[in-house]
C-alpha cells in the first residue's frame, strides 16, 4: 500500500494507492497531486490570481475552464435540487463571518460579525460565465469534492485507490474501512463519503462562535442541534451537497453518521 | 395680286418643306445611338458580378447541405453516447458500505 500526504486546498489530502511500489505508481501519485494544485488554481476564492477570484471581481468571463463551468454547473442544480441549502453564492457571508482569508490565517476573535447576502443567478453559455450583479460564488466544499472524484478517477487507472481530503473522500476498487467518528467504521468499497460540520473550521466574532457553514436564508453560520455529518454517496459532490443539506435539517435518502452537539450519534439511511 | 400671294405662299410652303426635311436628315433617325463605354463596362460588371452571386450560393448551399447531414450524423452519435451513458449510470451499482469492526485506515472529519 503506498501513501502519499500533502497539503492543498487549505486542507491536508491523503492518496493510499494499492499498487506495488515502482515508477509507474510515483508517476500515478505525482499526476494526482499536479491535479490538485490544477485544480486549486481553477477554484480557489483564496488565490488572487485563480479563476474563480477573476470571475467573482469581473462578474464575468467568456473563456472559462471547462472544469471551472462544471463545477459553477454542479453548484446551481445541487441549489436547485436541495431547495436553496446548499447554495454557492453564500461567499459575502462567509466573508461577513469573518473566514475572509485561508482558515490557518483567519483571526481567532475580532468584532461582532454581520450577516451577509446571498443568493443571485448565473448564466452560463459554453465557456462563458456571468454572475448577477453583486453575486460572487464561493465553491470551496464543492471544489474540494470535485477534486477528489477527479483524483480518485485518475489514480484508479494505476490500481485500487483511495483519495482523502480533509474529510472529503472517495474510494475505486477495493474495500477501505474508514474511520468516521468515535468508535465507528464504515467499509467503503464504492463511492465516496464528505462529512459536514462546525466542529473544526470555527472562530469568534463579538463573542460568538462563527464556522464556515452558513445557512443561506440568514446568511449567517447555521445554529442547531447537529455537530457533524458524514453522507455516503455515488461521487465526493453529492456526497458533499447532501451532508451540507442534512447538516442545514434536510431529510435525505443516503447512508449518514449524524452526531449531536451532546455527542450522540445516528446511524441513518441504511447504516446499522 | 392673288397670283402674288399664292406664289409667295409656294415658296414658303416649300421652304419650310425644305427645311423641315433637312433637319429630318441632318437627325440620322436611322443610325444607332452610339453606347457610353462608362455604362458598358458597368453593365458587364454587372452580369459578372451576378454569375458571381450564383456561384456563391451554389457553394453556399452545397455546404449547407453537408452541414445538415453532419449535424444529423452528430446529434445521433449523442444521443447514443447519452443513452450509453444512462444505461451505465442505471447499472452502477450504488455506493457499498457497511459498518466494519475494523482498524481504520484513514479517518474522515468535517471539511
Amino acid at each position: 500500500m503506498l501513501r502519499r500526504s500533502f497539503r492543498a486546498m487549505g486542507t491536508e489530502i491523503e492518496l493510499l494507492l494499492d499498487a506495488p511500489a515502482g515508477t509507474k505508481a510515483e508517476i500515478a501519485l505525482d499526476r494526482a497531486e499536479a491535479e490538485f494544485e490544477r485544480l486549486e488554481q481553477v477554484l480557489s476564492r483564496f488565490r488572487e490570481d485563480s479563476e474563480l477570484s477573476q470571475l467573482n471581481r469581473a462578474g464575468k468571463t467568456t473563456d472559462a475552464s471547462p472544469d471551472l463551468v462544471r463545477v459553477v454547473e454542479l453548484a446551481f442544480k445541487a441549489r436547485a435540487a436541495t431547495g436553496g441549502l446548499f447554495d454557492p453564492t453564500v461567499h459575502d457571508a462567509v466573508v461577513a463571518a469573518g473566514y475572509d482569508r485561508t482558515f490557518d490565517e483567519v483571526p481567532a476573535d475580532g468584532p461582532a460579525a454581520e450577516a451577509g447576502s446571498c443568493g443571485g443567478s448565473v448564466h452560463i453559455d459554453g465557456a462563458a460565465i456571468v454572475l448577477e450583479a453583486g453575486t460572487r460564488l464561493d465553491l470551496g466544499g464543492i471544489g474540494k469534492g470535485y477534486a477528489v472524484d477527479r483524483v480518485c478517477e485518475l489514480l484508479a487507472i494505476t490500481g485500487p485507490c483511495l483519495v482523502n481530503a480533509g474529510g472529503d473522500l472517495a474510494v475505486r476498487g477495493g474495500s477501505w474501512p474508514v474511520g468516521v467518528s468515535v468508535g465507528i467504521t464504515l467499509e467503503l468499497t464504492r463511492g465516496a463519503i464528505a462529512t459536514s460540520g462546525r466542529d473544526r473550521r470555527s472562530w469568534r466574532r463579538g463573542g460568538d462562535v462563527m464556522h464556515h457553514l452558513i445557512d443561506p436564508s440568514s446568511g449567517r453560520p447555521a445554529t442547531g442541534e447537529l455537530l457533524r455529518v458524514t453522507v455516503v454517496a455515488d461521487t465526493t459532490t453529492d456526497a458533499e451537497v447532501l451532508a451540507k443539506a442534512a447538516f442545514l435539517g434536510a431529510e435525505i435518502d443516503a447512508p449518514r453518521v449524524l452526531v449531536g452537539s451532546d455527542g450522540t450519534t445516528v446511524l441513518a439511511g441504511g447504516l446499522a | 395680286m392673288t397670283d402674288t400671294s399664292h406664289r409667295t405662299y409656294a415658296v414658303v410652303l416649300a421652304l419650310v418643306v425644305f427645311f423641315v426635311s433637312w433637319a429630318a436628315v441632318a437627325a440620322k433617325p436611322w443610325a444607332t445611338a452610339k453606347r457610353d463605354p462608362q455604362l458598358a463596362a458597368l453593365a458587364q460588371r454587372e452580369q459578372r458580378l451576378r454569375a458571381d452571386a450564383r456561384l456563391v450560393q451554389t457553394v453556399v448551399d452545397q455546404r449547407l447541405a453537408a452541414y445538415r447531414v453532419a449535424l444529423k450524423l452528430r446529434e445521433a452519435q449523442i444521443a447514443q453516447s447519452q443513452a450509453r451513458a444512462l444505461a451505465v449510470n442505471q447499472t452502477a451499482p450504488a455506493p457499498s458500505v457497511r459498518v466494519v469492526n475494523l482498524p481504520p485506515l484513514t479517518i474522515t472529519r468535517s471539511s
